[in-house]
């Protein structure tokens, strides 16, 4: 039986992690995910969890080891943030080119400067590019069930590709929720019961060249490879969403969710992560006014879920993008390129980038009432501009720094 | 068991590998290898022996044994993570092995070094020491000696080299020693030793004199590493559980101009250079021969 225990974002990542029974971890403190490596390690020394701990000396050790241990057919996690992603970024790249299945949570945090510990999703968006599977997840009960889940995607013979969990930092976090956390028979039964890799591994009874030289023609081979699995890894999360749902009751709607959007929509809220909250509230307050606008929230970005994101905007004239991250050198957030790429093809549909939230600061209710009228009113407008200038939505106005 | 035998065991290396002739890195790797044995996984990051073909070319492994490339900058903890998955699953008897040039030992991949060696995993870590990154064009390393020239010091470098071994003695770590091509038999036991040691880290520094590098004929490979010995340049020694032992000892040193002056990299280097040299060769070989007195527990 599942009982239900009040607990931190990165308490349900350390949950969560031992549930999934990992043969070695390694991570290296850092604010807001330390927590979640203190846990583990508290568990392992009292005999709670039977794993082995490295205690590395740097996030890029951290990943480090994760890699030899999963060469070496072990199950793996790690956690970290922000600066730490960034100095892990040169074996980041390869855990995922050398198709070995880490899961690694991300609290996500800010990129210096100026120097700042709070969320915001510019550590793990800005390397979306490398290969991994990122979940960004919404409250603690999902952190919970989605790494559970992620090791079922990531281990996946279609998939064998690492996985981030991504939440936002102090908002998640630091944060305490009700979690219902299963039972440790529940996820023996839900989670393959070990990793048995039969495509990459270092084992003197099976001896293999572990990334010789290798030519551009089967380099190409390799990244075609690499990409047809990350596709197939929308269908694996799906089924992995489902069944997960099946054992333990709770759905969280694979790689996109849909809120309160039908045949009558008009414009839809995009959101990432733990500002959802407030953009359901956002949406139900103007829903009672009559206002045409539902909310979608995404919660895979690799692999991009495009074609369910097309269907969901089939019918809707207007959409607006709230980014907690920028994208350097288009003036907008980086999701709102994302779902334009996915877009592209629908020039029915109007635009328009927000950017809120950024170093910590609070996305309120009212900001997203801000944004979804402004979506409203470009949905009703007849032939109105598609590229529209972005909206920072802030707090305090400029005004008041000068 | 004589340094014969072990010499005569097979070779696990392939015979195909393209380092340049009279390289002494790749006799190191061939025969730490035959000591090592095939329940063994090999480590090559970027570097001589990556370039020359260890690791292998496409499908094709240039080794019997299992071989991968690390990055230049974690060799050593991806050892930590595969002894870690190793001894999850009782397999307490494969060596897990790092042969890697002094860039990635003492310079990019340092952090990492000293980290493994500070949990004290059992690693082998073997360092082959060319002084400088020559698979890259013979550019300075941390471990190039001062005056020499290399394709970023034209003029020679400003720096004395890192004394490696000694930093990785002082991580108090079971066994670390330094080992010469010349000296065979010496290398042999020192590599059998690390075999041995369950107790954790092993650093072994090799000193490899490089043909392109160093600017010498290719047959006198050999000679150049036993120069490098006989004038203290390169003292052989170990120390196992913090005690300093030279194991080859040199009562009569050549001046180290005998060895400078076979080197086309020292080319350059003047009068008052060389005598900086001797004095620091002479003060580190007494720094030696004090630790040397020094007993652990006060024996």
């Amino acid at each position: 039986m599942s009982h239900v225990e009040v607990m931190t974002g990165n308490q349900a990542a350390s949950t969560a992690a031992c549930l999934a029974r990992p043969d070695v971890i390694a991570a290296y403190p850092i604010t807001p995910q330390s927590s979640v490596v203190e846990d583990i390690s508290k568990a392992i020394a009292e005999g709670k969890l039977d794993a082995l701990i490295s205690e590395v000396e740097s996030e890029h050790s951290a990943m480090s080891v994760l890699e030899g241990a999963a060469l070496g057919e072990a199950r793996t996690f790690s956690a970290t943030s922000s600066q730490g992603l960034a100095f892990m970024y040169e074996p980041y790249f390869r855990a995922s080119t050398l198709r070995l299945p880490i899961v690694m949570a991300i609290a996500n945090r800010e990129m210096i400067s100026p120097q700042t510990l709070w969320a915001s999703a510019q550590d793990s968006l800005s390397v979306r590019d490398a290969g991994w599977i990122q979940y960004y997840v919404e409250n603690n009960q999902e952190i919970l069930d989605t790494i559970l889940q992620a090791f079922c995607v990531a281990e996946d013979k279609r998939v064998l590709l690492p996985i981030n969990i991504c939440y936002d930092g102090f908002y998640l976090s630091h944060m305490s929720e009700r979690v219902d956390v299963p039972d440790q028979a529940q996820v023996d039964a839900f989670l393959p019961q070990c990793y048995k890799p039969d495509h990459i591994y270092l084992d003197p009874d099976r001896p293999m060249a572990v990334d010789p030289l290798t030519n551009g023609d089967l380099l190409m081979e390799y990244r075609q490879k690499h990409l047809e699995a990350q596709q197939r890894a929308l269908t694996v999360i799906e089924e992995a969403s489902e069944v997960f749902c099946n054992l333990f009751g709770r759905h969280w709607d694979g790689c996109v969710e849909a809120y309160k959007i039908d045949h009558n929509t008009k414009g839809a809220i995009i959101t990432l992560g733990s500002m959802t909250g407030a953009a359901r509230e956002a949406i139900d307050r103007l829903q009672s006014e009559g206002l045409p606008i539902g909310l979608i929230k995404i919660r895979v970005v690799r692999p991009f879920p495009k074609t369910e994101l097309r269907e969901l905007l089939s019918g809707i004239r207007a959409v607006g993008v709230v980014d907690r991250n920028v994208c350097f050198g288009w003036n907008t957030g980086i999701i709102y390129q994302e779902v334009l790429a996915a877009i592209s093809g629908s020039p029915s549909i109007v635009h328009q980038p927000f950017i809120a939230g950024l170093g910590g600061e609070d996305i309120t209710i009212e900001m997203f009432e801000t944004a979804a009228r402004q979506v409203v009113t470009l949905a009703q407008k007849k032939n109105g501009s598609r590229d529209q200038e972005t909206i920072w939505l802030r707090s305090v106005s400029e005004e008041v720094h000068k | 068991m004589s340094v014969l035998d072990v010499l005569d065991r097979p070779d696990v290396i392939s015979p195909g590998i393209s380092a340049c002739v009279g390289c002494s890195v790749e006799l190191t790797l061939r025969t730490v290898m035959k000591v090592l044995g095939r329940n063994s996984v090999l480590a090559i990051p970027p570097g001589c022996m990556g370039g020359v073909g260890v690791v292998g070319w496409d499908k094709k492994s240039g080794a019997e044994i299992p071989v991968f490339f690390p990055l230049l900058t974690n060799t050593a903890s991806m050892l930590s993570g595969l002894r870690l998955a190793y001894k999850r699953q009782g397999r307490d008897g494969i060596h897990v092995v790092a042969f890697a040039g002094d860039g990635a030992s003492v310079d990019a991949g340092f952090q990492a070094l000293s980290g493994a060696a500070e949990r004290n995993d059992r690693i082998i870590y073997i360092c082959y020491d060319n002084e400088g990154y020559m698979n890259t064009g013979y550019q300075r390393s941390g471990a190039t000696p001062k005056g020499a020239w290399t394709s970023t010091t034209p003029y020679g470098k400003l720096q004395i080299k890192k004394d490696m071994p000694r930093i990785m003695a002082d991580h108090r770590i079971p066994y670390v020693s330094t080992c010469s091509p010349a000296y065979m038999k010496d290398l042999v036991e020192k590599v059998e030793k690390a075999k041995r040691n369950k107790a954790g880290f092993s650093y072994l520094h090799v000193l490899n004199p490089c043909v392109g590098g160093w600017g010498f004929p290719p047959e006198e490979s050999i000679e150049i590493a036993r120069l490098s010995v006989k004038t203290r340049y390169f003292p052989l020694y170990e120390v196992v559980n913090g005690e300093y032992h030279i194991t080859v000892d040199i009562p009569n040193p050549l001046p180290v101009s005998d060895y400078v002056s076979r080197l086309k990299k020292f080319s350059r280097t003047s009068e008052v250079a060389l005598t900086e040299m001797q004095e620091l060769i002479d003060q580190q070989w007494q720094e030696l021969k004090a630790l040397e007195q020094v007993r652990v527990n006060g024996a």
